[in-house]
C-alpha cells in the first residue's frame, strides 16, 4: 500500500489518544487532515460538514489551505463534495482534464490550482451522510484499493471524532454536536479576524498564534478563540 | 436546493405577519416556528450584553412567557444552557430522571406548567450572539429530522432579522437571495472579527454593520467581507479613513459609521 503500515498504526494510536473526554475537535480534525495527506500521499485534504441548509462547511484542512480554499467554496455550486452529499457514495475523478462537462467551474479551477485528480469520501453516520473528506492529488489516475480503504477508515475516524462520543445514542446528541462543531469553526474564524486587525497580521498568522497558545496551555482552540474575542487574552505576534 | 428550506421558512414568517396585518417581527418567527414544528409554543429570549442574563422575550403565546421567566429567575434550563454554549440543547422529556438531575428546580416546575419537551436553539453565529429560540411541546416527543432542520432554519432567520433590525434594514421577506440564509463563507466570519476591532463593538454589531453596508450598497455580504479581509475596505466609528490604517490615521472625513473603500495600492 502507498502508506506504510507503521505510519498508519501510529496515526490511529495518536487519534485514539486524542479521543479522550476533553479534546479539541477542530484541532483534532486539522491534525487528521494533515495526517491524511501524509498517509494517502495526496496533496491536500479538507474535512467538510453539511449543515441544515445542506451547504458545505469546511471545518478543517491540511496545511496548504490557501491554495484549496477557493475550491471548497466553489463546491457550494458543483463538485465532488456536493455529489458525495447527494449520492452518499465516494466520488472519484481520476483525471480532472476530462471533467469540464461534469463540473464546468470546479474542474478548471482545480487544475489551475495544480491538481490532477480529486476524491470525496463520505463521512457517514448510519444512514446519514454528515460530511465528506475531500482529497486533492497533483497526479492523475486511480487510487489503489488499499488507499481507498484507508481513506474510508480515516473518514470514519473523523466522524467519530466530530461526534465526540464513541457511542452516540440519540439523534439529538448528534444534532447538538454537529451544530456545536460548526459554531466552533465560526468562532475561530472571527477570532482570527480580531487578531488580524488588532496586530495587523494575516488571518493565517492569527490562527497560528491561537493554535500555539492552545497547545502551550493545554486548552481547546475554541476556548482560546473565545478569550481572544472577549479581549481577555492577548497574543503578541512578536 | 440549499435555499429551499430557508425560503419556505421566510415565506411562513411573512404569511404569519400578513395574517395579523402587522409588520414582520421576531414574534412572527416564534409563531411560524411553533406551527411548522408542531409545537405548542416558542419564545425568543435575548441575551443581555453578551453575557448569560436573558432579557426581553417574545412569545407565540403569553403562557409560555411564564416558563421562560422561570428559566431566567432560576438561572437553569435548556435555554440558559443554550445561551452559554455553542449548540442547541434538545430535551424530549423534561419529566425524565436525566432532566430532573440536570435542572433540579426548572424541570419539575416546567412540567407542572404543562411543558414536557423543550428545544433551545442559540440565535448566533460564532460569538455574534443574539439570544435563544425556545420551542415547547406538551408531549414528550423528540423533534424529527425535518422538524429539527426547520427549527435551525427559524433560528437562522431570527438571527438575520435581529441583525438587520440593529443595522436599520427592513428585511425584504420576498427576496430570500439577500444573503438571508446565513451559510456565510469563511471570509464573512473573519471580516466580522476585523470589523469588530475597527469599530470597537461586539461581533453581532460588527456583522450588523457589514450587512447594513452591503444592503445599502447593493452588494453581496460575502463580497464586502472579501474586501475587508483583503484590507480594501475598513469600517470606522468616527468616519471613514482615507488610507489604510497601516499608513496614517489622520485623514478622516465627517461622515459617521460609513466604511471607506481604499484605493488599490
Amino acid at each position: 500500500m502507498s502508506a506504510s503500515d507503521r505510519a498508519v498504526r501510529e496515526t490511529f494510536v495518536k487519534l485514539a489518544d486524542t479521543l479522550v473526554d476533553e479534546f479539541d475537535v477542530i484541532d483534532f480534525l486539522d491534525m487528521l487532515a494533515n495526517r491524511t495527506v501524509e498517509l494517502l500521499e495526496v496533496s491536500a485534504c479538507g474535512v467538510i460538514l453539511f449543515d441544515h441548509h445542506e451547504t458545505l462547511n469546511l471545518v478543517a484542512a491540511s496545511s496548504d489551505k490557501a491554495r484549496v480554499l477557493e475550491l471548497f467554496q466553489l463546491q457550494h455550486v458543483e463538485g465532488p463534495c456536493l455529489e458525495c452529499h447527494r449520492t452518499g457514495e465516494t466520488i472519484r475523478c481520476e483525471d480532472l482534464a476530462h471533467a469540464d462537462t461534469r463540473w464546468p467551474r470546479f474542474a478548471p479551477a482545480a487544475r489551475a490550482a495544480g491538481f490532477g485528480s480529486v476524491d470525496a469520501v463520505p463521512m457517514r453516520l448510519r444512514d446519514e451522510v454528515v460530511g465528506a473528506m475531500n482529497l486533492f492529488s497533483a497526479s492523475t489516475g486511480p487510487l489503489t484499493a488499499d488507499t481507498v480503504e484507508l481513506g474510508r477508515a480515516l473518514a470514519d475516524v473523523a466522524t467519530i471524532g466530530l461526534l465526540h462520543e464513541r457511542a452516540v445514542r440519540r439523534r439529538e446528541v448528534i444534532a447538538e454536536q454537529l451544530q456545536t462543531a460548526l459554531e466552533s469553526r465560526v468562532l475561530i474564524e472571527q477570532a482570527k479576524g480580531v487578531l488580524a486587525e488588532r496586530h495587523q497580521i494575516t488571518v493565517e498568522k492569527g490562527f497560528e498564534l491561537m493554535r500555539a497558545c492552545a497547545r502551550r496551555k493545554g486548552r481547546k482552540l475554541v476556548e482560546v478563540a473565545g478569550l481572544v474575542i472577549e479581549g481577555r487574552l492577548t497574543l503578541d505576534p512578536s | 436546493m440549499s435555499d429551499n428550506r430557508i425560503a419556505r421558512v421566510w415565506t411562513s414568517i411573512a404569511a404569519c405577519a400578513r395574517r395579523e396585518g402587522a409588520p414582520v417581527s421576531l414574534r412572527h418567527v416564534c409563531v411560524a416556528c411553533a406551527a411548522a414544528v408542531d409545537a405548542e409554543g416558542a419564545t425568543i429570549t435575548f441575551s443581555g450584553g453578551g453575557n448569560a442574563v436573558p432579557g426581553v422575550l417574545l412569545s407565540s403565546r403569553p403562557s409560555f412567557d411564564e416558563v421562560e421567566e422561570l428559566q431566567v429567575s432560576l438561572g437553569e434550563g435548556p435555554g440558559v444552557e443554550a445561551m452559554r454554549g455553542l449548540g442547541p440543547v434538545l430535551v424530549d422529556d423534561l419529566a425524565s430522571l436525566e432532566s430532573s438531575g440536570r435542572w433540579p428546580a426548572f424541570a419539575p416546575a416546567a412540567v407542572a406548567l404543562g411543558v414536557r419537551a423543550m428545544f433551545a436553539f442559540p440565535i448566533q453565529t460564532g460569538a455574534a450572539r443574539i439570544g435563544v429560540l425556545n420551542i415547547y411541546r406538551s408531549t414528550n416527543l423528540p423533534l424529527l429530522g425535518s422538524e429539527l432542520a426547520d427549527a435551525l432554519a427559524y433560528a437562522s432567520s431570527a438571527l438575520v432579522m435581529a441583525l438587520d433590525q440593529r443595522g436599520g434594514i427592513i428585511p425584504d421577506m420576498d427576496d430570500p437571495q439577500n444573503d438571508a440564509s446565513p451559510h456565510w463563507r469563511t471570509e464573512v466570519h473573519q471580516a466580522t472579527g476585523m470589523v469588530s476591532v475597527q469599530l470597537g463593538v461586539g461581533m453581532a454589531d460588527a456583522l450588523a454593520s457589514m450587512r447594513a453596508y452591503s444592503y445599502s450598497n447593493g452588494r453581496r455580504l460575502s463580497d464586502v467581507a472579501v474586501d475587508v479581509v483583503a484590507r480594501r475596505l475598513r469600517f470606522e466609528p468616527d468616519g471613514p479613513l482615507a488610507t489604510d490604517s497601516r499608513d496614517n490615521e489622520t485623514d478622516r472625513s465627517a461622515q459617521t459609521g460609513t466604511p471607506r473603500e481604499d484605493e488599490e495600492r
